[in-house]
């Protein structure tokens, strides 16, 4: 057994089938070292709402591109349908943490521009991720409807390729992200 | 009486059957649960929810393909699981710096610099166990599954996974070791 081997009662102890007090004495100091190994697991929750948008909204891109004919007017008459049917709920909107993704391997810097900052194309900078040139930015959202572009090397206006879009009605195209 | 929650069963079927905007439900319930298992196997947390979110398109893509619609989330595990395998394979370097980044990020709101010094030093010498051996501690000593619980998740007998977790063991000893 090397040195750095645990003591097969020890690797007991870890796996929960036997306690500190079954061990003999001349191995409680290596159960001790063994338990500060498990204590330092790091257990915490890892929270990622925006998959679930995500994941939604790249299925609802990919059957647009199928079969968008009919698609838009299912969809136009289901909004109508649920405008007239749902009366406005005049509730406090919730916080939606969001993290917003741009592969832009030659971009030297790149920004968020949308609904959420005045469409202030300085104010939310995203931050280059590796050397893969995949750009992030993490926000925090209400709840709702945002539109937003991503802003490449401050002139180059760029929809989410991950997100449906909208005509911005001067020529761009605004992603669109409901959360 | 409350109706309790929807049954994955339930959900899977009616996908299958047209309604593809209840897949959300099964997205909603699963996504951060699996994403720690994700997150400590990548050791990153955005290459963790990257993978959560394709294994979760993958599953939808091959949702016929779920032979049993009630064990959806085993069945998801799998996919997730091969995401999480295929991704260490690729990006092995970077993971080392990122999984330390993201656990000194957990230790601004979670205990001292002590316990954030183990934690860290803990993270890396996770990184340095063979994906299947990390695999089988993240899954008991994370998910706090017992070994009964990952052999039939894996597939697998409960005295290969122990011998793994006790190579694990070792190896996270010398490596701990290593650090001080």
């Amino acid at each position: 057994m090397s040195e750095h081997e645990f003591h097969p009662l020890v690797k007991q102890l870890l796996d929960g089938d036997i306690t500190l007090a079954d061990l003999p004495a001349d191995l409680r100091a290596e159960g001790e070292e063994a338990l500060r190994l498990l204590a330092a697991v790091d257990r915490s929750v890892v929270s990622v709402p925006a998959v679930t948008w995500r994941v939604m909204a790249g299925l609802e891109q990919r059957r647009r591109r199928v079969r968008p004919w009919l698609l838009a007017p299912a969809l136009a008459l289901a909004a109508a349908l649920l405008l007239w049917i749902m009366p406005a709920k005049p509730a406090a909107p919730a916080l939606v943490t969001v993290r917003f993704v741009l592969a832009a391997p030659d971009a030297h810097e790149v920004s968020l521009a949308g609904t959420f900052n005045r469409w202030d194309s300085h104010a939310t900078p995203l931050v280059r991720s590796g050397p893969t040139g995949v750009w992030t930015a993490t926000l925090t959202l209400p709840a709702g409807q945002h539109q937003y572009a991503f802003v490449v090397d401050g002139v180059r206006w760029v929809p989410d390729p991950g997100a449906p879009a909208v005509d911005d009605g001067f020529g761009r195209r605004n992603s669109v992200l409901t959360l | 009486m409350r109706p309790g929650p929807e049954a994955d069963g339930e959900i899977v079927r009616a996908v299958l059957a047209g309604d593809r905007e209840r897949y959300a439900r099964l997205v909603e319930r699963y996504r951060d649960r699996y994403a720690r298992y994700a997150a400590r196997m990548l050791g990153s947390a955005d290459a963790a929810e990257d993978a959560v979110q394709d294994a979760f398109v993958r599953a939808f893509d091959q949702l016929s393909q779920c032979k049993d619609p009630d064990k959806f989330v085993s069945w998801f595990f799998l996919i997730l699981r091969n995401r999480c395998f295929a991704e260490r394979r690729r990006n092995r370097t970077e993971s080392s710096l990122e999984a330390a980044e993201s656990v000194a990020a957990a230790d601004r709101t979670d205990g001292g610099a002590e316990a954030g010094e183990r934690r860290r030093a803990l993270q890396l010498a996770l990184m340095e166990l063979t994906p299947d051996q990390r695999e089988v501690f993240v899954l008991k000593h994370v998910e706090g599954l017992s070994y009964g619980e990952i052999a039939e998740r894996l597939s697998t007998s409960v005295p290969s996974l122990k011998m793994r977790m006790h190579r694990a063991y070792d190896t996270l000893r010398e490596q701990l070791r290593e650090h001080k």
